[in-house]
């Protein structure tokens, strides 16, 4: 558990930015592999811009209002 | 020689290598120099085999596609973090680096523990240890971006070789140069602009990283490699626009929290009057 936490920290340290990249990389992946999903496939581009914005401002968001307090 | 990975791991590097320098000087002050250069050079050639080992088997062993996809979902990850990092410092959420209370506080913690004998000359372990152990720590962050750049930059194996000379040239400079610097100076390297370069690397490994992802998504960028730019100078207007809006955002926290402390104190005072 240890390890998993020091690699975790290591690379990401950021819960939020963890899951908003992970879940672009699900949607692209299924994007990519569901036939019935393949007219989306133009979009993955802008799509993965967009997801990686969107992790970074949840991400900020979250530092400023929980620092609310401080 | 590509230079945007050589230039890439120089400025990452550097950043690491500032944050090192400054616990090997308190260890080179405080105990002595010959343990602090021996940790340091230890650290720095277990990083070197750390690098020519995984970045090896990674150029030799592993397909080019799915390296890509790995490697730009790591580097996302670490550049979001970095990016993230550098936008709270600007935005005064978080508190800049400050090597020069670093050093005091190390120093401090030496002095306590009764390790501050620079006069002698003699081997120290906990001095050899301490000092290994930051260039160590600081220099993981500088093989891993050393590696990812390295190898997901190129086509074929002999070219995934180049990219790993490259991306570990830029960072024998930045190390060399904060060496050379530091030894001259001889005090914390505090006028390196650390969040500038934090952010500027952050900037770059989103860049490569969102770029390589989705490479290997199959997705085909506009305009080929010069979409690099245009990814960017995207990120690069996200970020100001973050840090234009976090700072309005700490300015109106600070001011209702005048206001809140202002109002039960004329409570108060009306309290008291007669």
């Amino acid at each position: 558990m240890k390890i998993i936490k020091a690699v975790y920290n290591f690379i990401v340290g950021d819960m939020v930015i963890l899951i908003g990249v992970t879940l672009a990389m699900v949607i692209l992946a299924l994007i990519n592999t569901v036939s019935t999903l393949a007219p989306l496939r133009g979009f993955s581009g802008p799509f993965l811009v967009i997801a990686v914005l969107a992790s970074l401002v949840a991400t900020l968001s979250r530092e400023a209002f929980s620092s609310h307090g401080n | 020689m590509q230079w945007a990975i050589a230039l890439s791991a120089f400025l990452a590097s550097a950043v690491e290598f500032v944050e090192a320098f400054t616990i090997v000087l308190v260890v080179g002050v405080t105990v002595n120099w010959r343990s602090a250069l021996l940790g340091a050079l230890a650290a720095v050639a277990t990083l070197a085999l750390l690098v020519a080992t995984v970045g090896v088997a990674l150029v030799q062993w592993v397909p080019l596609d799915v390296l890509r996809l790995v490697i730009g979902i790591l580097l996302l990850l670490f550049g979001l973090k970095w990016l993230k990092n550098a936008i709270m410092r600007y935005a005064g959420l978080k508190a800049l680096h400050d090597e020069e209370a670093i050093y005091e506080q190390t120093l401090a913690e030496l002095r306590t523990r009764g390790e501050v004998k620079a006069s002698s000359s003699r081997f120290d372990l906990f001095g050899f240890l301490l000092s290994f152990k930051s260039v160590l720590l600081e220099g993981l962050e500088v093989a891993f971006i050393v590696i990812t750049f390295g190898v997901s930059t190129a086509t074929d194996a002999a070219s995934r070789s180049s990219g790993i000379a490259s991306a570990a040239f830029g960072a024998l400079l930045a190390g060399l140069l904060v060496i050379l610097v530091g030894a001259l100076v001889r005090v914390p390297l505090k006028n390196v602009p650390e969040n500038t370069l934090k952010f500027v690397v952050g900037i770059m490994l989103t860049t490569f990283g969102t770029f390589w992802a989705g490479e290997g998504f199959g997705v085909e960028w506009p305009f080929s490699d010069a979409f690099l730019f245009i990814l960017a100078a995207i990120y690069l207007g996200a970020a100001f626009v973050l840090i234009a809006w976090l700072k309005r955002v700490k300015k109106q926290q600070r001011d209702r929290a005048l206001t809140s402390q202002a109002v039960p104190t004329s409570k108060q005072t009306q309290e008291v009057a007669p």
